[in-house]
């Protein structure tokens, strides 16, 4: 029989036996639409990262005290964690240390950052969020956000506040426009710039910050953000920074009580985080197509059996082996297909609901992409299941004897 | 009529059942000649269907050998019996063996894709055999939306479309009503008296064997008469 009949008789049997196909191809649908969201979120994820990597920021490096290796990807936003308060310890960045490295040539700027959670009200909703006090001479230069609307912290800036773009539209219940006042920890700030993100944050002059944020000391900094002067020269600038700050601390490489970190280095740290937890999750999903391949198996089984007599009346006509098990190789790898198909679909679907699912991760910002390659991988891998899961039910119906199969009821 | 187009020589079958082997054909030997109508007779387990297996070769003995039209089928691979089956006999079982999701045109084309003809061709051959067999409007019909003798003339059609020298007709009317069994055989006798086929008929009925030529009557898996029946001849 010509491949193209067989094909014809396969897509047959699927038609006449609906609930049954349909029931197996839902097993397949569902493997293929895991799979998929989870590559899409990967993917995703992995683009937006190389997005920020290409985009402006290689050459900024964060100095921090304490020491943590690789600065984690939570640590960042954290601004390196309780360490960083005079009051609980007393490793802290200060003046002196901004003095040391002003005298490096690498360095072009030098950003002193002190953050801290604050209660924050506008027309008599309250929360709470983030405010980082920065150096408001060189922090529009620092910066790798940009602005929506109004403009960015100047030097001669009081109690001028630049928020985040979820803070301005969505954080209270009527949205914040520019030059409205925005009471926090009990001062007025007026509002002069929106940044063009998602955030909630809240940047003022650092002299403000100190003023509303009661346990940080004056001069003493949470976070030092410098921009370097050449990024080709990354790994250098680091070197020369850190020793540079060991000399002034007066600590041994295996003392130092300070972290510098490239923002470059924590997108690859959160690269890698991301990548092994997509693939945890891929390894999940992939289990759901197994169980769903058992279920072809389990179909082709039930068919072969049912179909038997249908068998013995096809080779007494003179249907040959190979023509018997091709109708069912084929049949299997319809529902592949078809699971395959309608698993892309579900799984699109799906993926554009992922980052509202995950959202709680702050690495899983940015959009699910379902990319051609996934595709083209789903399919295939649910066309092989299928003809894997067909293979066995498939050679025994071919094997069948037609007396056997024809007395068969 | 003198060309043997089927020859058994010492044929046996034994089937085996758990540990006890019992033998349903006990060394037939039996030649069928090219454009007979040949009767095989006999009571339940006298070895009739066994002998209709094998000359049908579905089967393939278990000592002594079958020859149809010189080639001994027990040295054909799977493959080859089967491809010279779809050639060389159409069957005409009792319970029709129409396959349920396929209308009778589909039926009747299935031998036809079997051998691989031409797509064309092979539906043109369809529409002929189903004219032929007088079901031309209800070519598009389920089995299920025909009768019994309307199902057993599509098998009729679907033995027929790849031109077999040899129908092998397995009770033909053992499911129809005296009518329609009646035109079912008259049916098989024009194809014998006008297209020259040979046709093998296995059947318990006394009567339908008065249709045939001639006449094999097997008892408890051999031989005890061969008849001739000059009264049946064709015109």
């Amino acid at each position: 029989m010509k491949l193209n009949k067989c094909s014809k008789h396969a897509f047959n049997m699927v038609l006449h036996s609906k609930l049954r196909s349909w029931l197996t191809i839902t097993g397949i649908v569902i493997g293929v639409a895991a799979v998929i969201a989870i590559v899409s979120i990967g993917d995703g994820m992995q683009q937006s990262l190389n997005a920020q990597m290409n985009a402006l920021g290689g050459d900024i490096v964060t100095i921090t005290p304490g020491f943590e290796r690789g600065g984690g990807m939570f640590g960042y936003r954290g601004g390196g964690g309780g360490g960083a308060q005079a009051t609980t310890n007393q490793i802290v960045l200060g003046r002196s240390d901004v003095q040391a490295l002003k005298g490096l040539p690498d360095i072009l700027l030098i950003d002193t950052n002190i953050r801290e959670s604050v209660n924050i009200s506008y027309l008599g909703k309250t929360g709470k969020v983030s405010v980082t006090g920065v150096d408001q001479k060189v922090w529009s230069q620092i910066t790798t956000t940009t602005i929506l609307t109004g403009r960015m912290l100047d030097s001669a800036d009081q109690n001028v506040i630049v928020i985040g773009g979820n803070l301005a539209s969505s954080y209270f219940s009527q949205p914040v426009g520019i030059n409205k006042m925005v009471t926090i920890n009990g001062g007025s700030f007026r509002v002069v710039g929106i940044l063009d993100d998602q955030t909630t944050s809240v940047y003022m002059p650092i002299q403000m910050a100190y003023q509303v944020m009661p346990d940080k000391t004056n001069d003493i900094y949470d976070t030092l953000v410098v921009k370097i002067r050449d990024q080709n020269q990354l790994d250098e600038s680091i070197a020369n920074i850190q020793n540079k700050l060991m000399i002034s601390r007066h600590v041994t490489q295996n003392k130092m009580d300070f972290s510098v970190t490239s923002r470059k280095e924590m997108q690859q740290a959160r690269a890698a985080t991301m990548s092994s937890m997509s693939n945890f999750l891929l390894a999940i999903a992939a289990v759901s197509l197994i169980v769903g391949s058992i279920g072809i198996a389990n179909t082709m089984f039930t068919s072969v059996l049912e179909k038997t007599k249908e068998i013995g009346i096809m080779k007494a006509i003179g249907a040959r082996n190979p023509d018997i098990l091709l109708i069912f190789l084929f049949n299997a790898a319809f529902i592949g297909l078809v699971g395959g198909i309608l698993g892309i679909i579900l799984g699109t679907i799906l993926s554009g609901f992922m980052p509202a699912l995950m959202g709680g991760l702050p690495m899983a910002r940015g959009t699910a992409i379902v990319s051609l390659n996934s595709i083209i991988m789903a399919l295939s891998v649910s066309v092989i299941v299928g003809i894997l899961a067909g293979i066995i039910p498939a050679y025994q119906a071919s094997k069948l004897k037609p007396v056997d199969a024809l007395r068969y009821e | 009529m003198t060309e043997t187009i089927m020859e058994l020589k010492d044929v046996w079958k034994i089937y085996k059942m758990g540990e006890v082997e019992v033998p349903a054909l006990r060394g037939i030997s039996v030649g069928i000649k090219k454009g007979d109508f040949v009767a095989i007779i006999g009571a339940s387990g006298s070895g009739k269907s066994t002998m209709m297996n094998l000359i049908g070769c579905l089967d393939i003995p278990s000592r002594g050998s079958l020859y149809l039209r010189s080639h001994d089928i027990s040295t054909l691979s799977e493959s080859d019996l089967a491809s010279f089956r779809g050639r060389t006999i159409g069957f005409i079982f009792q319970q029709y063996n129409l396959i349920q999701s396929m209308s009778a045109f589909e039926n009747v084309m299935l031998p036809l894709e079997f051998l691989e003809y031409d797509d064309q061709k092979a539906a043109k051959r369809a529409r002929e055999i189903l004219a032929l067999v007088g079901l031309s409007d209800k070519m598009h019909h389920r089995p299920t939306q025909l009768s019994g003798g309307q199902q057993q003339r599509v098998s009729i059609a679907r033995c027929l479309a790849g031109d077999p020298e040899i129908i092998l007709a397995d009770e033909p009317t053992g499911a129809l009503d005296s009518v329609t069994g009646r035109e079912v055989l008259d049916m098989l006798h024009r194809l014998w008296e006008n297209n020259g086929k040979t046709i093998i008929m296995v059947t318990h009925d006394l009567n339908l064997a008065k249709y045939a030529h001639t006449t094999i009557e097997l008892k408890d898996g051999e031989i005890m008469k061969i008849s001739e029946n000059n009264e049946v001849n064709k015109k």
